[in-house]
């Protein structure tokens, strides 16, 4: 069986929140984006945020769609914002870029799932050919070569040139702005997938607590 | 097995039944091939041996029941070759809470989108606390508890260490699921992937660093208990500390799940899911820094880990 050939329309989903360190995998995630013509990217969030992700499409080429709002949401809730702009856009692939903070790599998933597409994360490379994409994926200490057909959430882990500083965002003329209502989502609604306030938790500074982190997203210990 | 570990401390603290779920491919059910003679009943494919190794390790660490799925699909890490399968255990199961190893390789592609396939609260890298009452906490400090409604995926990052259960005599319950890759994803190969793709953990040196024998040899130590690579320039390769295949350019870019930083390393850590620094002060999204003498902190910390 083999799955029906479309054709390519790329939105890039960048998130609801900027890198937490560096903005090199964004634009990573925004040139991945670049190849597949006429593709959109997509922020969510505050309007600083948005200007940012605006700028950065803008000196690629891309157009951008933003999505004002205050919500901080889990994975499910910004799965919901981002598949109800993909239906405007009706887009076929969704790129996300999952390595400029943590958490997002779990809204590909949640992406595939509410658009009923294929999904693949950990993406390192990828290459349009026509209706088809071939995709680098790793995978531990392997690296899988795939071909994606048809519409698929794929999760990309793309580096972009070395970046130390950028200059300051300003308000984008080019960015269409989509509320809430537009996309047919209430926010009331979306809120009960909102998450409860937190501070980022601080830095460890102890040897036993920087044991702790590292028990936790280390390898397994020995037997385990 | 860390999520076994910590989905039996779960399931004791809540009264619960813990199912240890494994997928298996059945040779018998591939397309084309001539159907096996019946049998009684449905049984799990392979060699015996390995079979009953892997009953007595799923009881042994604490499983109350073994669901094994069989599928007609090779088992590949990918939910577009698993997710049938998987989504035939939860159809059957029905778990209010289900449990991934965050470092098994199927991991990242099933845990997430079980969650969002159950409309469940998702958990990364958390791990066990507490007494009677276990709970799992990420490291935001969210929690899953026995008195929260709804359901929840938790990606377990460590456990406790557990004591060997003696209960061997388990059921084993076995689904005949219907195949069902999904051909949008066709994996054409694999091949050993490059250091610069890791997604593990990599321990990243800086020049100076690895200029001293004390730091070097604190260094392989904690590499060996974290399982991880350790990569740094070439300068750094002269030392001793960095083996062949991990030399890295300068301002190279990493986005594996965690990285340790010792000094001043010319690499590009800022897509690291997690970094750690030692031996310096840290900065913006740093997890963790030690500013102590370096081979000290190094020492102990490897200490610490081997102790667990």
């Amino acid at each position: 069986m083999t799955a029906p050939e479309t054709k390519l329309v790329v939105a890039v989903w960048l998130g609801s929140a900027p890198p937490v360190r560096s903005i090199r995998w964004l634009d990573g995630a925004l040139k991945a984006a670049a190849k597949f013509t006429g593709a959109t990217a997509v922020a969510a969030g505050e309007q600083t945020w948005l200007d940012l992700a605006a700028d950065r499409a803008v000196r690629l080429g891309l157009g951008c769609v933003g999505v004002p709002t205050e919500l901080v949401l889990d994975y499910l809730g910004w799965a919901q914002v981002m598949a109800g702009v993909a239906r405007r856009l009706a887009a076929t692939t969704i790129l996300v870029d999952e390595a400029s903070r943590p958490e997002r790599f779990a809204e590909v998933a949640a992406l595939a799932e509410l658009t009923d597409a294929a999904q693949l994360t950990h993406v390192v490379a990828l290459a349009p050919d026509a209706a088809m994409i071939h995709a680098s994926r790793a995978a531990g200490t392997t690296l899988q070569t795939v071909r994606i057909h048809g519409p698929a959430v794929i999760g990309v882990r793309i580096p972009g040139p070395p970046i130390d500083e950028y200059p300051t965002p300003t308000p984008s003329a080019t960015m269409r702005r989509l509320e809430l209502a537009a996309l047919g989502l209430d926010p009331a609604v979306l809120g009960h997938r909102a998450l409860p306030p937190r501070a980022s938790p601080p830095a460890s500074r102890s040897v036993d607590r920087v044991a702790d982190h590292l028990a936790v997203h280390g390898a397994p210990r020995k037997g385990g | 097995m860390q999520a076994l570990t910590a989905g039996r401390a779960v399931a004791s603290s809540w009264g619960a039944t813990l199912y240890a779920a494994v997928i298996a491919r059945d040779p018998d059910k591939r397309p084309g091939v001539p159907a096996a003679p019946p049998r009684i009943g449905p049984r799990v494919p392979g060699d015996p041996k390995v079979i009953e190794a892997i009953r007595m390790a799923l009881a042994r660490g604490g499983a109350d029941k073994i669901v094994v799925a069989l599928t007609d699909t090779a088992i590949i890490p990918l939910w577009s070759a698993l997710g049938t399968a998987w989504q035939g255990v939860l159809d059957r199961l029905r778990p209010r809470l289900v449990m991934f190893g965050a470092d098994a390789p199927s991991a990242a592609e099933l845990g997430p989108r079980t969650g969002a396939r159950i409309g469940a609260r998702l958990f990364l890298r958390a791990r066990g606390v507490g007494g009677e009452e276990v709970e799992l906490r990420d490291r935001d400090g969210s929690y899953v508890r026995m008195s929260d409604s709804g359901a929840a995926v938790v990606l377990v990052g460590a456990a406790p260490r557990a004591a060997v259960h003696s209960d061997d005599d388990i059921d084993v319950m076995v689904l005949e699921l219907p195949g069902g890759v999904d051909p949008r994803i066709e994996l054409a190969s694999t091949a050993p992937a490059e250091l610069a793709h890791t997604t593990g953990t990599i321990i990243a040196i800086g020049d100076a660093a690895a200029a001293d024998p004390d730091v070097v040899k604190a260094t392989q130590r904690l590499a060996k208990v974290l399982g991880a690579h350790v990569v740094g320039s070439e300068q750094a390769a002269s030392c001793g500390v960095v083996g062949a295949g991990a030399v890295l350019e300068r301002g190279a870019p990493l986005a594996p799940e965690l990285c340790v930083a010792i000094g001043l390393p010319s690499i590009d850590l800022a897509g690291s899911t997690s970094l750690v620094r030692i031996g310096t002060a840290g900065g913006k999204g740093v997890d963790g820094a030690l500013t102590g003498p370096i081979a000290a902190s190094l020492g102990e910390l490897a200490r610490l880990l081997e102790d667990r």
